[in-house]
């Protein structure tokens, strides 16, 4: 398990409340927050399979005489070492790469569009592509700085859904905060859900970690979120079904956060699983 | 709903279970095909473009037509793709080298319609190097959507280089060997045979979409033994036009970016000046193949004076296209500058020796573009079949191969990169299969990291400790501060040595006392050519992995060994 948390620093009002997310989820979970200050507005990820170009909107760069410095005062205020990033390669002499080792991501709903764009229900298409090609989770911060007090993870049966579960345990453990899943009926019925938790041998984990199972009933997902506390992390995981599915159905993850302001850490179809047997 | 997710995994298919070289046989005809079009499209828009404004070119201000086209394509490439300028094959060779073959997907058109504006629209480049990129990306981009591992991927990365070469010069050997020699640059039969598919599938698509014609028909030369020794100062004088093409397209770059103007006004500042140029020169205006065809030909009627100015004056073009921000490669402007640089040498030679019978210009024209392609590409073979391909001169494979020869080794005295891996080899990315820095490369920190280390206090006393000994097999022993669980130093065997014997001190001496405190840490992002550096400096055998002030595990000079290895095994095996 990697204990860093990349976080790409912008230098505005909006970069301040997306960077105190990302200190209190490290001091929370204990990882160590890397800051990178964008020297232009692209760059590039290489993950395990894809190549990921980010074009950053343009108030990344506002007064970067200043960024060192704010983020600095923000991380020490916290009692957090300050550490930056400085790319070590270049694909073209304007493009660094940024390397993707790390433990987990922190990122607004966009990184690309203006900043007045980004809003509930819209996730940006380049923080889409990193969540779809990580390794790691993505914390996709709520648009203000908000604390969250205990952890609710979505758990709807598929790989994604387990992997999101097994990070949901791992957190819980680190942090000593309550959790909670929930679980929306669809087509199944509550002892299926139960069956596949008992299938996967987790069901010591369930009754150590979890506080309450809650499974949502009513038929839209919208409509059973005012159930999920307003200062929650939740934990869910997301794109794990393949191209059609996604395409005729959309996203469940999508839908959720959509609906809440709360914190989300988006577990992605390339997150390995073993990450849970080798950290607990 | 399984049959759309199996097809998405064709090595889980059982016919490529059985041997994974027919799914990437499969893919090569793919990837070719795609590459070969890729190449008919900019080959025609080129064309149609270079038509639309030749109407033009006779007026006066036609010189800035370049520069309008520079700009364009500058401008497409930094606000609408958001890529950088320059021809891409380095960034191939890059992510061969270092990503195994990852490439964006815009890539496979971006430089497809900037280097179209370009060259179209009158800039001093080549066609080659655009669709280079474009057929390594489609290869790259259709390895991924098929979820094919890093080898696989690399493959089709050489496979879309071939494939595109092969289709833009109609020459399927050219496009293997360049694949091979510049982008891969490792001779491995798993590779060569995809390869060599897909070369066959993007030349077949050129035929089909564009008549199988070769680029630069002649006629029969007959070269005599004089003519073969006068090869030597040929291949001299291509070699020297190599070094100054390839240090003055590196000292335009680095002008142009001191230039504190937008990269594309810079961009249409050099294609202006080559449209000034052009007006007194045409032939430096676009790739320039008709003026090849006519030197080959022995009707570019211009006397040695003029020949000689206009290889220079194409070696400005051509820098000032590609250097100021224009998109293209250089293979075009290397055949103009090597058939211009020979006939310059056959008419320096009949000037110097006017009753020996020399043969014809035209053989002298093609084998100065075998060596300035071998100079600035230092790659011979390239070379030599690239030019017996596109002018069906196989009779001149002698000299072709003398002249190629000796000006690659000459160019690679002088300039011991060539002109696509220079940066790379000065910014230390240019890690080819089997090296030291490539083996190194591929593995990282936290995958080297032994986390079996027993933690100690420094409040513990040398009993607790020599107890603790006892139960581990480590020689190392962090020291982490006993409230914040801070790294504050380490203990090795040897520093307890001195009070092993001696019952007394176990309950006098502190670890606190004896660890040592300064102590060279590894982070997770260090590159490991810098931890081996640091071990061999300071004769250390394992180093203590620190993050954010915790000890996370040891790195050790045997594990890091013993995976170098393995990591060199699967480098270099045949097999692979």
């Amino acid at each position: 398990m990697n204990h860093q948390l990349l976080h790409i620093f912008r230098n505005s009002p909006l970069g301040r409340e997306t960077l105190l997310q990302s200190i209190y989820f490290s001091r929370q979970i204990e990882v160590s927050p890397v800051i990178y200050i964008p020297k232009s507005t692209k760059f590039l990820m290489y993950f395990e399979n894809d190549v990921v170009q980010i074009d950053l909107d343009a108030s990344y760069l506002m007064s970067p005489d200043t960024a060192l410095e704010h983020a600095t005062e923000l991380l020490e205020k916290a009692d957090l070492e300050p550490k930056f990033l400085e790319p070590k390669h270049y694909t073209a002499s304007t493009l660094p790469d940024i390397h993707t080792d790390f433990g987990y991501m922190s990122c607004p709903r966009s990184i690309s569009s203006l900043s007045s764009k980004i809003g509930l229900g819209y996730i940006g298409p380049r923080v889409r592509r990193i969540v779809k090609s990580a390794q790691f989770p993505v914390l996709i911060t709520s648009p203000v700085y908000k604390e969250w007090e205990s952890i609710a993870v979505f758990f709807g049966g598929s790989v994604n859904a387990f992997n999101a579960l097994k990070l949901g345990f791992q957190l819980c453990r680190i942090s000593g905060m309550r959790l909670d899943v929930f679980t929306l009926l669809e087509n199944k019925s509550q002892e299926s859900y139960e069956k596949l938790i008992t299938d996967k041998n987790l069901e010591t984990e369930m009754s150590r970690y979890v506080n309450t199972w809650h499974f949502l009933r009513k038929k839209a997902l919208e409509k059973n979120l005012y159930e999920v506390p307003h200062n929650a992390l939740v934990v869910l995981g997301a794109y794990g079904h393949h191209l059609l599915k996604n395409f005729v159905f959309g996203s469940k993850m999508e839908k959720i956060q959509a609906t809440i302001f709360n914190n989300l850490l988006i577990v992605g179809p390339n997150y390995p699983a073993e990450s849970y047997r080798a950290a607990s | 709903m399984r049959i759309f997710q199996s097809w998405r995994y064709p090595a889980n298919w059982t016919i490529f279970r059985l041997d994974d070289r027919l799914l990437l046989i499969l893919m090569a005809i793919i990837v070719g095909s795609f590459s070969g079009i890729a190449s008919v499209v900019l080959n025609r828009s080129i064309v149609t473009i270079f038509g639309w404004l030749h109407h033009f070119r006779h007026y006066w201000w036609a010189f800035v037509l370049p520069g309008i086209g520079a700009a364009l394509s500058s401008l497409f490439l930094d606000k609408i793709v958001k890529e950088g300028a320059g021809h891409g094959v380095p960034e191939v060779i890059y992510s061969v080298s270092r990503y195994g073959g990852l490439l964006r997907f815009r890539s496979s058109f971006s430089r497809i319609i900037s280097s179209a504006l370009t060259i179209g629209s009158g800039g001093s480049a080549g066609p080659e190097a655009p669709v280079v990129i474009s057929g390594a990306s489609i290869g790259s981009n259709i390895a991924k959507y098929f979820s094919l591992n890093d080898r696989q991927r690399v493959a089709l990365v050489g496979c879309g280089a071939a494939g595109a070469i092969s289709s833009i010069f109609n020459a399927p050997i050219a496009g293997m060997v360049f694949a091979i020699e510049v982008i891969l640059g490792e001779w491995k039969s798993v590779n060569i045979v995809p390869i060599a598919i897909s070369a066959v599938a993007g030349t077949e698509i050129s035929r089909i979409l564009q008549g199988n014609q070769i680029a630069f028909s002649h006629r029969l030369f007959s070269i005599s033994h004089m003519d073969i020794v006068a090869c030597v100062g040929l291949a001299v004088l291509t070699a020297a036009a190599s070094i100054l093409l390839t240090r003055l397209l590196r000292s335009m770059h680095v002008i142009s970016k001191k230039l504190p103007t937008p990269v594309w006004l810079r961009a249409a500042i050099g294609g202006c000046a080559v449209g000034l140029i052009g007006l007194f020169l045409p032939v430096v205006l676009g790739e320039g193949y008709h003026s090849v065809q006519a030197m080959i030909d022995g009707v570019f009627l211009q006397g040695f004076a003029i020949v000689g100015l206009g290889t220079l004056a194409k070696i400005v073009a051509t820098a000032l296209t590609l250097g100021w921000g224009g998109a293209g490669g250089i293979f075009a402007p290397c055949l103009v500058i090597g058939s211009l640089a020979g006939l310059t040498y056959h008419h320096g030679l009949a000037l110097l020796w006017p009753s020996v019978s020399w043969v014809n210009e035209g053989c002298f024209a093609l084998l100065g573009m075998a060596g300035l392609i071998s100079g600035m590409l230092q790659a011979p073979l390239t070379g030599i079949f690239l030019i017996v391909e596109i002018t069906g001169g196989y009779e001149v494979i002698l000299p072709l191969i003398i002249v190629s020869t000796i000006s690659t080794s000459l160019c690679h005295y002088i300039e011991p990169a060539s002109y696509y891996l220079k940066e790379l080899v000065e910014r230390g990315h240019f890690l080819r299969p089997g090296t030291d820095a490539r083996v190194l490369s591929d593995l990282n920190v936290s995958e080297l990291i032994e986390k079996d280390c027993i933690a100690v206090t420094q409040n513990m006393l040398l009993r607790d400790f020599i107890s603790i000994v006892k139960k581990s097999h480590r020689n190392y022993f962090p020291v982490e501060n006993e409230k914040t669980g801070h790294f504050m130093g380490i203990i090795h065997l040897d520093d307890i040595r001195p009070y092993l014997f001696n019952p007394v001190m176990y309950d006098a001496v502190f670890l606190g006392q004896i660890m040592n405190t300064r102590v060279d840490i590894v982070n997770l992002d260090d590159e490991l050519a810098d931890v081996i550096r640091k071990m061999d400096a300071n004769h250390l055998f394992s180093m203590p992995v620190v993050v954010n002030n915790r000890f996370i595990g040891l790195i050790s000079k045997g594990n890091l060994l013993d995976q170098y290895r393995k990591e060199l095994m699967v480098q270099t095996s045949q097999l692979m």
